[in-house]
């Protein structure tokens, strides 16, 4: 089969006569099925085509707005005038709100592709875009990802227009700037940012805007592929820009200076600078009572260190320090050891993978076969390991906790980095006790220290210590003494509420 | 990318190879110990090592069989004997949870500094342990009896010391760091806790029988005096109550009193506090022991009328000189029958009168002898219970 060159020349101009440009395009898109041409001859012998993509386009749209419009009032052309008939259309014709002029095919074909009407008329180089755009859509549902109790239920969907409109929505102020790019070479996904500009620090946009001019890719899929061309470190296990499917979290990351990056297909938007913190904060930390939120802001910090430093410490404590064992614990712990046929880390190794097994198959397996895994789970790996002597209860145990802990973490993404520093810990515990875990704990608070998320220091408040910042840090102070946005992200205006009203 | 490659096969090889796991101990690979005797046969020591058996301990898989073992081995020098355990022993024994130590009389009698040498040199030991002195008994013995309710007989003994001395005055718990500090320190002579059987049977039967009063037992006894680091003699259990009571060592307690009509009337000590004063008359240290206690009435037989506060008053006169005679008796027996200082005064003169001290201390143990004690009592009696008068007296009236 022939092969059609696409138009390697960005500029090439459509051509004036209608059905070579009708031709090309038909060519270049191996005469699709799913793209419809309308050929039609109107009043004054306009010979026009109305293109578009069957699916992306909302027919009724084309219908009553454009279709309905041309043929009936067409006539009204007057052949004196001197206007260009296309302009006449777009002036007084068509009785859509989008509409735009185009002269050349890479244009054409991307807005062509996106949804839109594409109207040409005979004996002239030129072309009117028209937006109709009307794909099936996702509707709004509730976040599966990041539920929360008390807080607003709607979620991102995977239609950047719907995106922007719930954040839109939340705020309601000309400085809420939206700019829109379109990255990808094949997918041309389209990519916009927002930030609140008189907010958002200037250095802080223009460095967003220089990474993701940076990414040529053929295709951006998901939020994912920006996260990762846009992060300051690559080789990190600690994600440093933030996630989430919540319009209200987003909505409080503008609010803060912050900037966010909307990326259409995916109900998941980016918001940066991402720091350590951010992944231990929910919504609803800010919707509940204070003292509630702090409560549950210390169990959380509490679990990460569970799940960062239970399986080691257990490994560590039991085969290196047995002495600091209470004797009853000791003599338990011994006792359920008895005929255990592994050492304490190949048994917690074993337990720990099995773990990450059974988590991984939670998630991928089909929901029908749910129930069959779940007790092949439980009842399988859990009570008959034990009883076999296998494992240990305890071990058990200290698996259980970690898992649970696990998910007490908000962000997903800091979860499974946590998961994986476990193992490293383990296997320093087994081979160094203690000394190996502290070791490990320096060089992962050196690690961690270094990072950055858009030149903002990763682990700030924290160090570098500010003390302003830690009422919504551990703590989450009740909102009238929070007069302040953190300074970390450097804001153009510190201030969040006027001093007197805020501190009554 | 290469560079850290690199370096993530050198770290895996280096962790993986290079590493022996130093000190690595499963704990399935543990001999727990959790007392231990120590005899003299001839020249040798002889150990008698109490080894937990955990299966046994525990109250899911254990019962059945003896919670612990026993293993003997005999050495020149102690640590010779603790490593020829493990000809015996299937596992390294570890000391870091030893519960009580148990010394023979002639062990003692030599001197325990020999023995302690050894187990606090060793890293791993704790210093918390009970020591005592095995009266009549050879050491080995006092390991090798069952007790019903605590299942590891060395627990059992950590334990009653613990419960004794916070509630009975005639008992004192000796911690190994306790013992380290009175022989170390100036002017004072260590005590250590006795402890012996008692029944006839054959010791090992003990606990196995299915028996609710079990024919042999641990009792503490008497208390053990040293001179230095050598056993001296014994002090009775009420010589013991007033070395407690100088020494501030009671936690709680009970003491009976006679009443006019040779009844008796028990006192529930409840709180007690010692001070010892040291001054100088005519150039001599005289000490006076200051003593205030707090008590309850616990049980009253003898018709008193105890809700009066007059014979509230009286019955506190009556306490106070019995407590005083207590003291009296323990310190006459010390000076009298052993001329060894277990109470402290000279170190008490040594830290007031430091010039003084220095006169002494050659021969402190003949001027302990005629040092100069003066009891003063001060005993209050709070509360005397749910009722007031005896159940006999108001069945009378």
């Amino acid at each position: 089969m022939e092969v059609i060159p696409i138009p390697s020349n960005k500029d090439t101009r459509l051509h004036a006569e209608l059905h070579e440009t009708v031709q090309y395009i038909k060519d270049i898109m191996g005469d699709s099925p799913d793209l419809i041409i309308r050929d039609m001859t109107l009043a004054q012998d306009w010979h026009i085509a109305l293109l578009y993509m069957n699916g992306l386009a909302d027919v009724q749209m084309i219908q009553t707005s454009i279709l309905n419009s041309l043929i009936e009032n067409s006539s009204a052309y007057n052949s004196d005038q001197t206007m260009h008939p296309l302009h006449y259309m777009k002036e007084k014709l068509l009785s859509v709100g989008d509409i735009e002029w185009m002269h050349h095919f890479d244009t054409l074909f991307t807005h062509l592709l996106s949804g839109d009407a594409i109207l040409l008329m005979n004996g002239y180089p030129d072309a009117l875009r028209i937006g109709v755009t009307g794909r099936e859509e996702r509707s709004i549902s509730e976040p599966t990802s990041q539920p929360s109790i008390r807080g607003p239920m709607d979620a991102f969907t995977e239609t950047l227009e719907t995106n922007v409109s719930l954040i839109r929505r939340r705020m309601k102020d000309p400085q809420l700037w939206l700019e829109k790019y379109s990255i990808g070479q094949v997918t041309k996904t389209s990519v916009a940012i927002m930030y609140q500009k008189s907010l958002a620090n200037d250095d802080l946009i223009k460095e967003v805007k220089q990474r993701l001019n940076r990414i040529d890719m053929d295709g951006i899929l998901e939020s994912g592929y920006i996260e990762e061309f846009i992060q300051d470190h690559k080789y990190t296990p600690f994600p440093t820009v933030y996630n989430s499917e919540r319009p209200d979290t987003i909505v409080a990351g503008l609010l803060e200076g912050r900037v966010a990056i909307l990326i259409d297909g995916t109900p998941f938007v980016l918001l940066v600078p991402g720091l350590f913190i951010h992944f231990m904060q929910t919504s609803e930390d800010y919707y509940q009572r204070s003292d509630i939120s702090t409560l549950i802001r210390l169990i959380r910090y509490l679990s990460f260190f569970i799940v960062l430093l239970a399986p080691s410490l257990y490994i560590a404590i039991t085969t290196y320090h047995q002495e600091m064992l209470p004797t009853n614990l000791l003599l338990n712990l011994a006792a359920q050891r008895e005929g255990v046929p592994f050492p304490a880390f190949i048994e917690a190794l074993m337990m720990e993978i099995v773990y990450e097994i059974l988590r991984e198959a939670g998630i991928r397996m089909p929901r029908t076969v749910g129930q069959a895994v779940s007790i092949v789970g439980t009842l399988v790996i859990g009570q008959a390991a034990v009883e076999a002597g296998i494992i240990s209860a305890a071990m058990v145990i200290i698996v259980s906790i970690t898992a649970i802990s696990s998910y007490v973490i908000p962000a997903n993404a800091m979860s499974i980095s946590v998961r994986i520093l476990r193992f490293i810990l383990m296997g320093l515990a087994a081979s160094f006790g203690l000394f190996g875990i502290l070791i490990g704990s320096i060089l992962l608070a050196l690690h961690m220290n270094s990072l950055q998320s858009f030149g903002v220091p990763y682990m700030s408040p924290i160090a570098p210590f500010n003390l302003d910042n830690q009422k919504d840090t551990l703590f989450r102070i009740p909102w009238p003494r929070m007069i302040k946005r953190p300074s970390s992200i450097n804001p153009k205006d510190s201030i969040r509420m006027a001093r007197s009203k805020g501190t009554k | 990318m290469k560079r850290i490659g690199q370096m993530i096969v050198v770290c895996v090889l280096s962790l993986s190879l290079m590493t022996g796991c130093w000190n690595r101990r499963e704990l399935d690979e543990l001999g727990i110990l959790s007392g231990v005797a120590i005899d003299r046969a001839g020249k040798d020591y002889q150990v008698a090592a109490q080894v937990i058996i955990p299966d046994q301990v525990n109250s899911r898989t254990g019962g059945g069989k003896a919670p612990v073992t026993l293993y003997k081995a005999k050495g020149a020098t102690l640590f010779e004997a603790f490593r020829n355990l493990t000809t015996t022993s299937p596992r390294k024994i570890y000391t870091a949870h030893i519960q009580t130590l148990v010394l023979s009389e002639e062990v003692a009698h030599e001197g325990v500094a020999k023995v302690l040498d050894l187990l606090v040199r060793n890293q791993e030991t704790r210093m918390n342990y009970v020591v005592m002195v095995a009266k009549q008994v050879p050491a080995e013995q006092i390991m090798n009896v069952l007790t019903p309710l605590e299942k590891v007989p060395a627990d059992s003994l950590f334990n009653s010391l613990e419960t004794s001395s916070n509630i009975w005055s005639p008992v004192s718990k000796i911690t190994v760091d306790m013992l380290m500090d009175q022989l170390t320190t100036e002017g004072i002579h260590p005590v250590l806790p006795g402890v012996t059987t008692t029944g006839n049977a054959p010791a090992s039967q003990a606990a196995t029988k299915e028996e609710i009063d079990v024919p042999v037992k641990l009792v503490l006894s008497e208390l053990a005096v040293f001179k230095g680091d050598k056993l001296a003699g014994w002090l009775s259990p009420s010589e013991a109550r007033g070395y407690n009571y100088i020494t501030d060592k009671v936690k709680s307690s009970v003491g009976h009193l006679k009443c006019p009509d040779g009844k008796l009337l028990a006192i529930e000590i409840i709180r007690t506090k010692t001070k010892l004063k040291c001054m100088l008359v005519n150039g001599e240290p005289v000490i006076e022991v200051l003593v205030e206690t707090d008590s309850n009435i616990g049980e009253e037989t003898c018709n008193l009328d105890i809700s009066s506060p007059v014979t509230i008053k009286e019955l506190e006169q009556n306490a106070e000189i019995r407590a005083n005679t207590l003291m009296k008796k323990s310190v006459d027996t010390m000076q009298q029958k052993y001329k060894i200082d277990i109470f402290g005064f000279g170190n008490l003169i040594y830290k007031t009168h430091p010039k003084l001290w220095k006169t002494l201390e050659k021969d402190w143990d003949e001027h302990f002898s005629k040092l100069q004690v003066i009891y003063k009592t001060k005993m209050h009696i709070r509360n005397t219970g749910m009722t007031s008068n005896s159940l006999t007296r108001i069945m009378k009236e």
